[in-house]
C-alpha cells in the first residue's frame, strides 16, 4: 500500500524532471524507445536509491536544520532573504493539523540538499570565483542544469549506462552519451551554452580561464586522493583509538599515521601525526584500564587502583563527549569573514582546527598516560603518593585536573583512615593501607600488632599525622581486645560529632582536606586515648602498680624488707639446689603477715613471688632468689618481659646491697662495746690480749670505713634515684595523653634507675668494682664473726675460774697448763686474723679507691653526688695522691706493729 | 480530507514553495508536493535528494544529447 504511493510519487516525479523526453520523442521516432528506456530506468534507479540506506548523518533536528539554511544565507550576503526565510519556516513550522507536513525536518532537509546541490553545479560551472546568485529561480534552472556529477565521490551512485565504460577517477568522463567523447574545453563550452539560459556567457576568453581553474582544482583534488573532510573524520576516529579509512595504527612507527598508499602532502601527514598524539595516548590509557579491570586479578591493582582506573573512565567518557560533538562538527559548513563559503564543500572542521579542538585534551591525555605509566607498578597508597607529587604542577589546569583525579584516588584510602580510626577496623583486603595488622598474642598487641608501612604512606599524610592514625586505632584495639571494654565506641561517636558540627555539616573526608582529616584524627585520638587512660588508671590501677612495684621489687617498703631478710637469711645462706620455693613462698608470706604489708591491698600482694633464679653448682640461695611481680595481662603491655627482667636486674642489686648492709649491722651487733670488750681490754700487760686489742681496734676501724661506704651508697641508691625518678614518673604520668607517653614516661623512670644505680651498660666496671667491694665485705664479716668467736670463747675460758667455780675440779689440775696453752693458741690464731684483715683492709681501699677514681668518669650527673657523700672530706682523693709517693702497705702496716 | 484540510496543505505547499525558491532548490510548486508527499510516506530525504540531483543530471544529459545532435 505504503510502497504503491512511493512508488506512484516517484513515477510523476521522473515524469516531472524528465519533461524534455516529450519533445525528443516527438522530434525522433527513433528516439521514442530510448525516452522509454530512460524513463523507466530512471524510474528503476530512483526507487533503487531510495531503497538503500543512504541515510543522513546529522540527527533529525528541524530547527538546527532551519538554523543552518539561515546562516548559509546570511553567509552569502542575503540577509533579508534570511529574515524571510525564517519568517516562512516559523508559519510553516506552526502548521498543524490534518493537512498539514509533518516531517518538517526532511522537507528542510531535502530543500537544502537539493540547493546545495544546485549550488555546487553552479560554482563547479561558472568557475570558483563566480559569486551564487539567484538567477537560478526554480524552472528557469530545470531543464538547463549541466550534468557533472562529482563521479570521483559518489562512484556507486552513477547511472548505469549501456555504454558507460567503467567509471574511470576523472569527472569528465561522466559526460558520456552515445560514445561522443568531445575535447575538454569544447564540453565545458558547450555546457554553458546551456547554463540556464540566463548566464549565457558572452566572453569566451574569460570562459576559458575559469574552465583552466576548475581543471585545476579538479586535478588538484585527484592528486590529492583524499579530501580534507575525509582526513579529518579519521583523525577523529583515530583519537578514539579506531582505524579509519585512511589513518591507520602503526606497530612499527607506533602511531597513528595516514595510510602510505595515500597520496597526501608530507605537511598534512605531520600534521595528522601529530594530532593523532592523543590517539595514541588515548590507547594507552584505554588499555591500561581494560587490563587492570578486566584481565587482571583485583589483589594485583587493589581498592586504589580500581578507583584510580574509574576516576580515568570517567575522564575518558568526557573526551568522548567532546569527540562526539566535533563529529557532528565534521558537517558543518565553515564559516568565512569574507561572507563567503567555503568551496567544494568545506566543512567547519579542518585539521588546523582541529589541533586547537584537541590542545586541551592532549594535555589532559598526556598527563593521564604519564600517570598510567607512573602508577604501573604501584598500588594503594603508594600510588596515591606518586598521584600527589604529580600534583605539584604549576599549570591551574593540570592542578585542577589532578585534583578532581586526586580526590577519586584517595576515596578508599580515607575511607580506610576513617575505619581504622573510629572502628579500629584494618580494612584493607590488598595490603593497600600504611597501617599492617599482624597477628600477635595480647600482650604484644600494642608494641607490635600494628606497624606503620612506610611505602604505603601517601606523601600527603604527614608522618606525624600517621603516626597519631596509627595510635588511635591501635587504642581502639587494645581497649576491645586487651580491656574488653566498649567505652571507645562513644568516644568515637562523640569524636564525629564534635568535627561535624566544628566543619559546619562539611564532614566529609577526601583529598585536599587534610585540615579536616587531621582535626577528625586529632578529636577521635584525643577522645580514644583519654578513655584508654583512664581505663588503665582506674580500672587496671596502674599507680598501684607501679607503685606496689617499687615497694616490693625496689625495696621501697623498709619493714617488709627488714622482715624477709631477716626470716630468709638463713635458708638462703644453703647451696641453692637445696632450697624450696614452697618454704620460701611461706617465708614470705609470714614476711608479709609481720610488715605493714600485710595492709596493703590483697590483689597486689597475690601478684607477689618468691622466683628462683636458674642456678649452677656452688650457688648459694643468695644467688637465686628474688621476688617477682606479676603484671598481668593489660598491663603486660607496660611492663613486658623485658621491662620486667630490668627490675629483677635492679631488684638484685639492691637485695644484695641490702644484704651487705644486714651484713655489717649484724657485724655491728657483735662488735658494739660490750662488757666482752670492755673486760677483753681491762686485762693488761698480757702479750696475747693487747694483741687482741689491737686486732679488734683495726676490725672495728674497717667496719666503719665500709658502713660508711655501704649507707652513703644505699642512701644514693634510695634517696638520689629511686625517689627521685620516682617523683619525675608520677608528674609525667599526669600529664599522659595516650599509653604511648605513659609507657615512655615508664621507660625514662626505669632507664633513669638503672642508669644511676650503676647497672647501665657504661658502669658495667664500676659495678664489677662495687660488686667485689660487696664481696671483700662479706668476707670482712666472716673474718669478724671468727674473732669474735675466739674471743668469747677466750673470756669464756678466762671467766671460768671466776664465774664456774662449780666446775673447779674438772678444771683444776689442767689451769695452769691450758691457759699458757690457750695463750698461744689465740696468739697464733689472732695473727693469721690479723693478717687477713689486713688483707681484706688492703683490697678494700685499694677497690674504694678505684672505685672513687672511676667514679667522676661517669657522665650521669647525680653520680657526683656520690662520690661527693662519699669523700666528703677528700680524705680519699688525698690519700690516693699520696699513695703514689708512699706504698699503701707501708701507711698501714704502723698499727701492726 | 476536509476543506480545511486541503487549505492547510495548500498553505503548506505555498511556505514550502517559497522557502524552496529563497534558497534556490530550483523545485518547481509541483515537483515539490510530490516530494513532500513522499518525505510524508517516510521516505529519506538524503536518498530523495540524491534521486532529484540524478534525475536532473540525466535530464540534462538527454538534453545535451538532443542539442549535439541537432
Amino acid at each position: 500500500m505504503e510502497g504503491d504511493v512511493v512508488a506512484d510519487l516517484v513515477k510523476q516525479l521522473v515524469k516531472r524532471i524528465l519533461p524534455s523526453q516529450a519533445n525528443v520523442s516527438e522530434k525522433s521516432s527513433s528516439n521514442g524507445d530510448h525516452r522509454d528506456t530512460v524513463g523507466e530506468r530512471a524510474y528503476q534507479y530512483a526507487m533503487r536509491i531510495i531503497g538503500s540506506r543512504i541515510a543522513p548523518s546529522l540527527a533529525s533536528d528541524e530547527v538546527a536544520m532551519a538554523e543552518a539554511i539561515k546562516r548559509q544565507l546570511v553567509l552569502e550576503g542575503r540577509s533579508s532573504d534570511a529574515l524571510t526565510f525564517a519568517d516562512l519556516h516559523r508559519r510553516f513550522a506552526s502548521l498543524s493539523g490534518p493537512g498539514s507536513v509533518e516531517n518538517r525536518w526532511a522537507v528542510l532537509y531535502l530543500l537544502r540538499a537539493v540547493s546545495e546541490d544546485q549550488r555546487r553545479e553552479g560554482v563547479e560551472t561558472r568557475g570558483t570565483a563566480t559569486p551564487f546568485t539567484s538567477t537560478l529561480s526554480g524552472p528557469a534552472a530545470l531543464g538547463g542544469l549541466q550534468a557533472l556529477p562529482k563521479s570521483a565521490e559518489h562512484p556507486k551512485l552513477q547511472v548505469p549506462h549501456s555504454d558507460s565504460p567503467s567509471p574511470s577517477p576523472s569527472p569528465k568522463n561522466s559526460l558520456r552519451n552515445g560514445g561522443i567523447r568531445p575535447s575538454k574545453s569544447q564540453s565545458a563550452s558547450s555546457d554553458h551554452g546551456h547554463q540556464g539560459g540566463v548566464l549565457i556567457l558572452s566572453k569566451d576568453a574569460d570562459n576559458v580561464k575559469s574552465v583552466a581553474i576548475r581543471e585545476f582544482v579538479e586535478i588538484s583534488q585527484v592528486d590529492l586522493e583524499v579530501t580534507e573532510a575525509a582526513l579529518v573524520r579519521d583523525v577523529v576516529y583515530a583519537c578514539q583509538g579506531i582505524d579509519g579509512r585512511y589513518v591507520k595504527f602503526d606497530k612499527e612507527q607506533d602511531g597513528y599515521v595516514v595510510d602510505s598508499n595515500v597520496k597526501v602532502p608530507k605537511a598534512t601527514r605531520v600534521l595528522v601525526r601529530r594530532l593523532c598524539e592523543v590517539g595514541w595516548l588515548f590507547r594507552r590509557v584505554r588499555n591500561h584500564i581494560s587490563e587492570s579491570l578486566e584481565d587482571g586479578p583485583l589483589e594485583a591493582i587493589g581498592t586504589v587502583g580500581q578507583a584510580f582506573c574509574a576516576a580515568l573512565q570517567e575522564e575518558l567518557g568526557d573526551y568522548y563527549r567532546l569527540m562526539a560533538v566535533l563529529e557532528t562538527q565534521v558537517y558543518h559548513p565553515i564559516p568565512f569573514m569574507s561572507g563567503g563559503v567555503a568551496n567544494n564543500g568545506g566543512n567547519y572542521l579542518s585539521l588546523r582546527r582541529l589541533s586547537v579542538w584537541l590542545a586541551e585534551p592532549l594535555t589532559r591525555m598526556r598527563l593521564m598516560a604519564v600517570l598510567v605509566d607512573d602508577c604501573k607498578t604501584l598500588r594503594g597508597g603508594a600510588m596515591a603518593g606518586a598521584i600527589h607529587m604529580h600534583l605539584q604542577h604549576g599549570d591551574p589546569l593540570v592542578r585542577s585536573f589532578l585534583k578532581r583525579l586526586m580526590r577519586r584516588v584517595c576515596a578508599p584510602i580515607y575511607e580506610m583512615i576513617r575505619r581504622w580510626v573510629l572502628e579500629g577496623e584494618v580494612d584493607d583486603l590488598y595490603g593497600e593501607f600504611f597501617v599492617v595488622a599482624q597477628p600477635v598474642k595480647a600482650e604484644a598487641l600494642w608494641r607490635q600488632g600494628y606497624q606503620l608501612q612506610t611505602s604505603m604512606l601517601p606523601s600527603f599524610i604527614p608522618e606525624p599525622l600517621a603516626k597519631r592514625i596509627l595510635r588511635t586505632g591501635k587504642s581502639i584495639n587494645f581497649l576491645r581486645v586487651c580491656c574488653e571494654d566498649q567505652g571507645w565506641a562513644r568516644a568515637a561517636a562523640a569524636a564525629v560529632a564534635t568535627v561535624r558540627a566544628s566543619a559546619n555539616g562539611g564532614g566529609g573526608l577526601g583529598y585536599g582536606e587534610t585540615e579536616a582529616l587531621e582535626s577528625l584524627v586529632v578529636e577521635a585520638a584525643g577522645r580514644i586515648d583519654r578513655h584508654l587512660i583512664q581505663i588503665v588508671y582506674n580500672r587496671y590501677k596502674f599507680r598501684d602498680q607501679c607503685l606496689a612495684i617499687k615497694r616490693y621489687l625496689l625495696l621501697g617498703q623498709g619493714d617488709f624488707i627488714q622482715y624477709l631478710m631477716d626470716l630468709v637469711g638463713p635458708e638462703l645462706s644453703l647451696p641453692a639446689n637445696t632450697l624450696s620455693a614452697f618454704k620460701l613462698s611461706g617465708t614470705l608470706e609470714s614476711a608479709i603477715r609481720a610488715s605493714n604489708a600485710q595492709y596493703d591491698d590483697s590483689d597486689i600482694l597475690d601478684r607477689l613471688r618468691v622466683k628462683m633464679m636458674p642456678h649452677s653448682d656452688g650457688d648459694r640461695g643468695w644467688d637465686v632468689f628474688s621476688l617477682q611481680y606479676d603484671a598481668r595481662d593489660p598491663l603486660t603491655t607496660v611492663f613486658t618481659e623485658d621491662v620486667m627482667a630490668r627490675y629483677l636486674r635492679i631488684f638484685n642489686f639492691l637485695w644484695r646491697l641490702k644484704r651487705v648492709e644486714h651484713a655489717l649491722s649484724a657485724t655491728w651487733q657483735t662488735m658494739k662495746p660490750n662488757c666482752l670488750v670492755a673486760r677483753l681490754s681491762a686485762i693488761k700487760g698480757d702479750g696475747v690480749k693487747s694483741e687482741l686489742t689491737v686486732v679488734l681496734r683495726r676490725c672495728q676501724t674497717l667496719r666503719n670505713e665500709m658502713n660508711h661506704f655501704v649507707t652513703n651508697l644505699q642512701y644514693y641508691i634510695m634517696f638520689e634515684v629511686l625517689e627521685f625518678s620516682w617523683a619525675n614518673f608520677l608528674e609525667e604520668m599526669e600529664v599522659a595523653h595516650d599509653l604511648d607517653e605513659l609507657i615512655a614516661a615508664h621507660e625514662k623512670y626505669l632507664g633513669s634507675i638503672v642508669e644511676k644505680a650503676l647497672l647501665g651498660e657504661r658502669s658495667q666496671l664500676l659495678c664489677k668494682t662495687l660488686f667485689s667491694l660487696f664481696d671483700l665485705i662479706l668476707r670482712f664479716r666472716g673474718l669478724a664473726d671468727r674473732l669474735f668467736e675466739n674471743a668469747r670463747e677466750m673470756d669464756a675460758r678466762s671467766q671460768n675460774p671466776t664465774k664456774q667455780r662449780a666446775k673447779k675440779d674438772f678444771h683444776i689440775a689442767t689451769l695452769s697448763g691450758r691457759k699458757s696453752s690457750m695463750s698461744s693458741l689465740s696468739g697464733d690464731f689472732l695473727a693469721t686474723i690479723g693478717e687477713e684483715m689486713d688483707g681484706v683492709a688492703v683490697e678494700y681501699s685499694s677497690l674504694l679507691e678505684g672505685f672513687i677514681a672511676q667514679l667522676p668518669a661517669q657522665q650521669h650527673v647525680d653520680l657526683k653526688f656520690l662520690s661527693f657523700r662519699l669523700d666528703f672530706s677528700e680524705f680519699y682523693t688525698r690519700q690516693h695522691m699520696s699513695m703514689s709517693t708512699t706504698p699503701l702497705k707501708f701507711k698501714r702496716t704502723p698499727l701492726k706493729l | 480530507m476536509d476543506g480545511a484540510g486541503v487549505e492547510r496543505a495548500r498553505e503548506a505547499l505555498n511556505l514550502a514553495h517559497a522557502m524552496a525558491s529563497i534558497i534556490n532548490s530550483g523545485l518547481d510548486r509541483q515537483t515539490l508536493s510530490i516530494l513532500i508527499g513522499l518525505c510524508e510516506h517516510g521516505v529519506n530525504p538524503e536518498a530523495l535528494a540524491t534521486v532529484v540531483k540524478e534525475l536532473r543530471r540525466e535530464a540534462a544529459a538527454i538534453e545535451s544529447t538532443s542539442k549535439s545532435k541537432d
